[in-house]
């Protein structure tokens, strides 16, 4: 991005020097003021959101319930309090198990349905639907379907009982060692769809010659799949992680209306943290804190990766 | 990329896919035969009866209509800017719209309350239009912005050798040129308001400005957790955004993928 920015717009060589000062001072004319163009997003967006930061950062400094008018200040206390608090960490903890999970599980499945819609299977746009569809649809109305399917009494537990595996039926949601497993199941059931299309996008840009190629020098699927395609696609993989962590950071909908971030914490997110603590126990002050540390977390994580991405492109 | 090359393999994959996708379909079938036990139909036509369900598709739309119109202005003026035109620390305003983009909303939720309260604006269409613009602004920004940078700077030169002005130029050679990517814009930034559900839940209060992600609890409270009457109105919600994806199949899939690929 800062090459092209860097770069004059025009790229033909001046053939003379004068020419060019010239043809430098003309574009120069023929370039006209941009910043009232970008100034309503900045207002928009940027003013928004980091007038909402500044207050946020000023809020995480009181002990106020929201309401009262004159809060009080404690510093940094907040700050101390969460580092002290375990249900902060748990939630990180969810937070940070949840990414792994999710992205692992998605990647490997969005890239298999991927490969396997690339070899001229059957009706291929109806499991490409199928697979799609959850994408589209809202987490929040999909919730109770969720409550639903995996309910002591649900269909999963039926499915179970009529397979001859009822000795496995349990309440998924109810008890702590499942409701956080549960969670993830539904987030890569919504978003496995968009891995796949990723992929499956990816992989048409992938050079037949090169896959014919191998295939003549005797490489069978699994190689070619390993060693061609799957690194030739994984721009897509990195971009797929970012999208992920960020993800991971921003959960709310589907603890919260699943499993209500329970049973016992099970599934606390810092989201659904932030959200009791403001909403309903009037802790804004501490969820304002917690907000804090939320941000910079996703700033740090969003460096890093920036970073990472680019010190692969050098070493290629 | 499999080559499948005796008839047993080809069936061997084709059977792979079949069971691959069967959990993906495993909880629209649930909640289709959920809605229809009991009662039957008779669900259904309980939910439609009940007052006040339209209202909660047009506040839907309403909201989505308006987050798109004011992120498709905003984001088409910024990227032109950013893009072909002169502006001082060009890249430090982009990258400060740019940190924005890791912003969880729920960080949003205490400054945004205290400020719509004071404001008077808690409660409006405007406190959840207002954020959920500004939280995908950024995303589109970058997309156009990328995309009219492959748009010959010489196309806008000779438009002001014509005599044209940069509003001119704008709006015959940006906004036609664009519309492969506003395409894209518009259809993440509608899933994006749509299936919002946290904004909604916090902003709007009185049931007749409340959206379509709200419903199921709306029904929870009306049904007293007569769960296929619920399951009911979760088709109905879910409907309209399935029919919009068949028939546009193409574009909800470019334009959600847009931001990762080349």
């Amino acid at each position: 991005m800062t090459e092209t920015s860097l770069r004059r717009p025009g790229r033909r060589p001046p053939s003379s020097r004068g020419e060019a000062a010239t043809l430098r001072a003309r574009r120069r004319r023929l370039q006209p003021r941009g910043l009232p163009w970008i100034i309503p997003a900045l207002v928009l967006s940027g003013g928004l959101i980091y007038y909402c930061i500044g207050y946020t950062g000023y809020i995480s400094t009181l002990d106020w319930d929201g309401i009262s008018p004159d809060p009080t200040s404690v510093g940094a206390n907040n700050f101390v309090r969460i580092l002290q608090d375990p249900v902060f960490w748990q939630a990180v903890q969810h937070t940070v198990l949840f990414f792994i999970v999710t992205f692992v599980l998605q990647t490997f499945l969005g890239f298999l349905f991927a490969v396997l819609l690339h070899s001229r299977i059957k009706v291929a746009v109806v499991y490409k639907v199928i697979v799609f569809v959850p994408v589209v649809l809202a987490p929040a109305i999909m919730a109770p379907v969720f409550r639903q399917l995996f309910a002591p009494d649900g269909e999963l537990n039926w499915v179970l009982q009529h397979v001859g595996l009822g000795a496995l039926a349990q309440p998924w949601i109810g008890q702590t060692s499942t409701a956080l497993p549960v969670i993830m199941v539904i987030t890569i059931w919504q978003w496995t769809g968009l891995t796949f299309v990723l992929y499956f996008a990816a992989m048409g840009q992938v050079d037949e010659s090169v896959l014919e190629a191998a295939r003549i020098d005797g490489a069978g699927n699994i190689r070619t799949i390993a060693n061609i395609i799957w690194p030739d696609v994984r721009g897509t993989t990195v971009a797929l992680a970012i999208l992920s962590a960020i993800g991971a950071l921003k959960t709310f909908d589907i603890p919260w209306l699943v499993t209500i971030a329970g049973p016992n914490e099970a599934t606390e997110f810092l989201g659904t943290y932030i959200y009791k603590m403001t909403i309903q126990l009037d802790h804004v002050g501490y969820a304002a804190a917690l907000s804090v540390i939320l941000l910079i977390v996703a700033l740090v994580m969003a460096i890093g990766f920036q970073l990472a991405g680019r010190e692969r492109e050098v070493r290629d | 990329m499999f080559e499948a090359r005796s008839p047993l393999a080809r069936v061997g994959l084709q059977l792979l896919v079949t069971v691959m996708v069967i959990p993906f379909l495993f909880p629209l079938v649930v909640m289709v035969q959920g809605s229809l036990a009991g009662a039957g139909w008779g669900n259904y036509a309980a939910v439609l009866a009940v007052p006040g369900l339209g209202q909660f598709f047009l506040n839907s739309v309403i909201i989505a209509a308006s987050v798109i119109v004011l992120v498709y202005v905003v984001t088409m003026l910024a990227a032109y800017g950013f893009a072909k035109l002169r502006v001082p620390v060009r890249e430090l305003w982009f990258w400060l719209l740019l940190a924005c983009l890791t912003l969880p909303e729920v960080v949003l939720l205490a400054p945004l309350f205290a400020t719509d309260t004071a404001l008077g604006l808690y409660d409006t269409y405007w406190s959840v239009v207002l954020p959920l613009a500004a939280l995908q602004v950024p995303f589109a920004v970058l997309l156009t912005r990328n995309f009219i940078e492959g748009i010959p700077t010489e196309l806008f030169e000779a438009a002001r050798v014509d005599g044209a002005s940069s509003m001119r130029g704008f709006l015959y050679l940006v906004i036609p040129l664009t519309r492969p990517i506003a395409a894209a814009v518009l259809i993440f930034t509608l899933i994006g308001a749509w299936n919002d559900y946290l904004m909604p839940l916090v902003f709007l209060q009185s049931t007749d400005m409340q959206t379509i992600t709200l419903v199921p609890q709306f029904f929870q409270g009306e049904f007293s957790n007569d769960q296929t009457k619920i399951l009911a109105s979760a088709v109905l919600t879910a409907l309209p955004e399935v029919i919009a994806y068949l028939c546009l199949q193409r574009l909800f899939e470019r334009g959600l993928s847009a931001g990762a690929l080349k």
